[in-house]
């Protein structure tokens, strides 16, 4: 990466802005976007940088042809990215369930805003947790990553890029209007210690009919456009050559399962999360902001001398139930955390609730990020 | 490939599994200007008439035939015209 | 013994032996003559980069041309297309979809990369329904026609599509028919040729569904009905409005210059690159 793309240094910084550099930092070189609060200013920024570096921001007509043209430009070898808010994910739906049956490699940022349907712009909800799973038709996988800061703007955008990259696979980053707007230090590290991972494609000269490009648990190579490898690239049920089948059950049970399997198989590797508890801790799940809340009342409620520990997500889906259950077996008890009437919530009841006691808190008013004296107070109940 | 042709020698060649029938298309029927064409007698292995060809020394080779089927299934050899690749 | 094959055969993918197209329909005609439009112009087949959607039309290129391919979802094809012509500038990037596809769901589309001038030809099969489905009225389908949608008469007005892409600010706009198919090449070849936003209508016969329909007796009743209702672009200017209800103008109805969208964001983009802040 070039000095260009990479701008080391220390930043006060938006996490928006952080966004857009983790972009190019990764090697993004085609994004496409539609103004959307609290989003835009992700776009703005890409359509300033992106041009230096020879890439090109584009502005399309809406949601879902901004989607759509940066699939169609992942397909021929670009890296990219599309940013907007819940209203613009509802539109994108039906495109990312294409991007995942085709196995797209892309970064869709959602800068979550109040819902449901226009509701309130500027300000941070988790409501569109279980959107990013299942918004759109049919069984599939997902990878998604939860920031709680400007500088997690920066380094989970890079992330994302990567696991797009690997598991050719749309990456969600949830954000928020919080996050995405607070400003805070950022640090850009020195290019050659960023991780720039990049899809595996044919050798140049194979033969197009022995191209198996599809539907890999190990991840197939992708037979990206312009080298000459004839790809089919289908919306419709198809087997590993990407030749369309339209009637043997067998395909449609292949065509699924392996979808699912190729992320499911690499959970492990996948999952991030920020574990800090003992055996017999009352612990505080949360992603995102809350977060930050959680981690402040865990430290309060240890210096009043309860049991306290913290589990932060940071990669929502796939649901890391290995680690929710690790956790759950050694937790006195679970308190989740989200601003929002409780989306990670039943996920998280389901994976814990056979080895301990699991509660739901939502800030006192959706929309805000906890106060950590009402997680203190819910944590005391507890323990009683 | 392997798509068998009738009258491989003849200056309009057919490959008759390919066409879907002239009681459904009959396309080439209509566009040929000597009127070559008729249905054939015996149906093809999907269960569609193809056509036949008697007079090959008619055609003018005018590329009609080919150039209507919708199913690529008519070749006219020796054409006229600023034509391109060969075959 | 050299094998014969049809002089066309070598665009085609190794694995499809035949379409699905039902008996007569016109998407073949149309099929074969894109590949004559890239025979004629001695180019490659791996120069192109075929865009689809949903809809019959949409199964042109989809299994059968033997390059990269991307069937897509519906309505979309221009927006994905506009991508891949991003990513790989010097590929020809060529959209066939159907009248539904590109004018319906897709209209908004259409209408946005006409105004960008963006660098692709698009061929738009008009069959005046939605015959994948079963036979639905469409935007183009004419009013008074029963369809499985509207059972007592289509109450719509339809588009002209080559008017509407013409107004949104394509810089090549052609209509042909399938009875056509030679003027249809080189009109294809002008527009493969041409750098900038290139539309090509073709009306093109759906015995099965708008011919039942509309009372039409099979394909070679369909195509002579077009060749009847067709004029010539260049007669049709001395008509007036009234004299060109149920015509079918057809030709090269606009052929202009302006300047392409890539090659403007090539532009900004070298400027950025010279002085970035």
């Amino acid at each position: 990466m070039t000095s260009e793309r990479v701008r080391s240094g220390r930043y006060f910084m938006m996490g928006n802005e952080a966004c857009a550099e983790g972009a190019l930092a990764a090697g993004c070189e085609f994004a496409a976007g539609y103004p959307i609060t609290p989003a835009t200013e992700i776009a703005n920024r890409l359509a300033k940088r992106l041009p230096q570096v020879g890439g090109a921001f584009l502005q399309m007509e809406d949601e879902i042809s901004s989607i759509a043209a940066v699939i169609g430009a992942s397909w021929t070898g670009k890296k990219v990215m599309t940013v907007t808010s819940g209203p613009g994910i509802s539109l994108m739906s039906e495109n990312i369930g294409f991007a995942v049956g085709v196995e797209t490699p892309c970064v869709i940022v959602n800068v979550q805003r109040g819902a449901p349907t226009t509701g309130m712009p500027t300000v941070g909800v988790q409501g569109d947790m279980v959107q990013a799973k299942h918004g759109s038709h049919g069984d599939y996988e997902i990878i998604a990553l939860c920031p709680s800061s400007p500088q997690e703007m920066f380094d989970y955008t890079i992330t994302a890029f990567n696991y797009a990259e690997k598991y050719r696979t749309p990456v969600f980053i949830l954000s928020d209007a919080f996050v995405g707007h607070m400003r805070e230090e950022v640090t850009i590290p020195e290019a050659k210690t960023i991780e720039s991972v990049y899809r595996k494609i044919p050798s140049q000269g194979t033969d197009p009919q022995s191209i198996r490009g599809f539907l890999d648990e190990d991840i197939a190579p992708m037979p990206i456009f312009g080298r000459g490898f004839k790809a089919h690239v289908t919306s419709s049920c198809h087997d590993q050559a990407g030749k369309r089948n339209l009637i043997d059950l067998s395909s449609l049970d292949l065509f699924v399962r392996r979808l699912s399997n190729k992320i499911l198989k690499h959970k492990e590797d996948i999952t991030i999360v920020d574990g800090n508890y003992a055996k017999g801790d009352v612990v505080l799940v949360s992603y995102g902001p809350v977060a930050r809340s959680a981690s402040a009342a865990a430290n309060e409620a240890r210096e009043a001398g309860l049991p306290a520990g913290t589990l932060r997500i940071a990669t929502v889906w796939p649901f890391p139930d290995h680690e929710i259950e690790k956790m759950a077996r050694k937790a006195k008890h679970v308190i989740v955390l989200e601003n929002n009437l409780g989306q990670m919530y039943p996920y998280i009841k389901a994976a814990a609730a056979r080895f301990t006691g699991v509660s739901f808190l939502a800030p006192a008013l959706i929309g805000q990020i906890h106060d950590p004296e009402e997680i203190v107070r819910k944590i005391k109940e507890v323990v009683q | 490939m392997g798509i068998p042709v009738q009258n491989p020698d003849g200056k309009v060649r057919i490959f008759q599994e390919l066409c879907k029938g002239v009681e459904g298309c009959g396309i080439c029927l209509h566009v040929c200007r000597k009127k070559l064409f008729k249905p054939a007698l015996t149906l093809n292995r999907k269960g569609y008439r193809p056509p036949v060809i008697a007079e090959q020394e008619s055609c003018t080779s005018c590329e009609n035939c080919e150039i209507f089927c919708p199913d690529m299934a008519i070749a006219v050899s020796g054409r006229t015209g600023k034509r391109r690749v060969k075959t | 013994m050299k094998e014969i094959v049809h002089p066309l055969r070598r665009f085609v993918r190794p694995s499809v032996v035949s379409s699905t197209n039902c008996p007569g329909c016109g998407n073949g005609i149309v099929t074969q003559s894109i590949l004559r439009a890239i025979d004629e112009l001695a180019m490659d087949i791996d120069d192109f980069v075929f865009v689809s959607g949903i809809g019959c039309a949409a199964w042109i290129p989809s299994p059968f041309f033997n390059a990269d391919v991307l069937h897509s979802i519906h309505g979309r094809p221009l927006a994905y297309a506009l991508g891949i012509k991003m990513g790989l500038p010097e590929k020809k990037v060529m959209v066939v979809s159907g009248d539904g596809d590109l004018v319906a769901i897709g209209g908004n589309h259409l209408i946005h990369n006409a105004r960008r001038n963006v660098d692709m030809t698009v061929i738009c099969v008009n069959n005046s329904i939605y015959g994948m489905t079963g036979g639905q009225a469409g935007p183009t389908t004419p009013a008074g026609v029963e369809t499985t949608t509207t059972p007592y008469g289509s109450f719509e007005n339809p588009f002209d599509i080559s008017r509407l892409v013409i107004a949104a600010g394509a810089t090549f706009v052609a209509r042909w028919t399938t009875i056509h198919p030679r003027e249809m090449t080189r009109s294809i070849k002008k527009a493969i040729r041409k750098k900038g936003f290139s539309f090509i209508e073709v009306h093109s016969q759906c015995p099965v569904q708008f011919g039942r329909k509309s009372g039409m007796n099979g394909s070679v009743e369909m195509m002579e009905d077009y060749r009847k209702r067709s004029v010539r672009v260049e007669k049709a200017a001395g008509f007036k409005e009234e004299q060109l209800k149920n015509r079918i103008v057809v030709g090269e109805l606009v052929d202009i210059e302006k300047p392409e969208m890539v090659e403007e964001i090539n532009r900004i983009r070298a400027k950025a690159m010279r002085r970035p802040s």
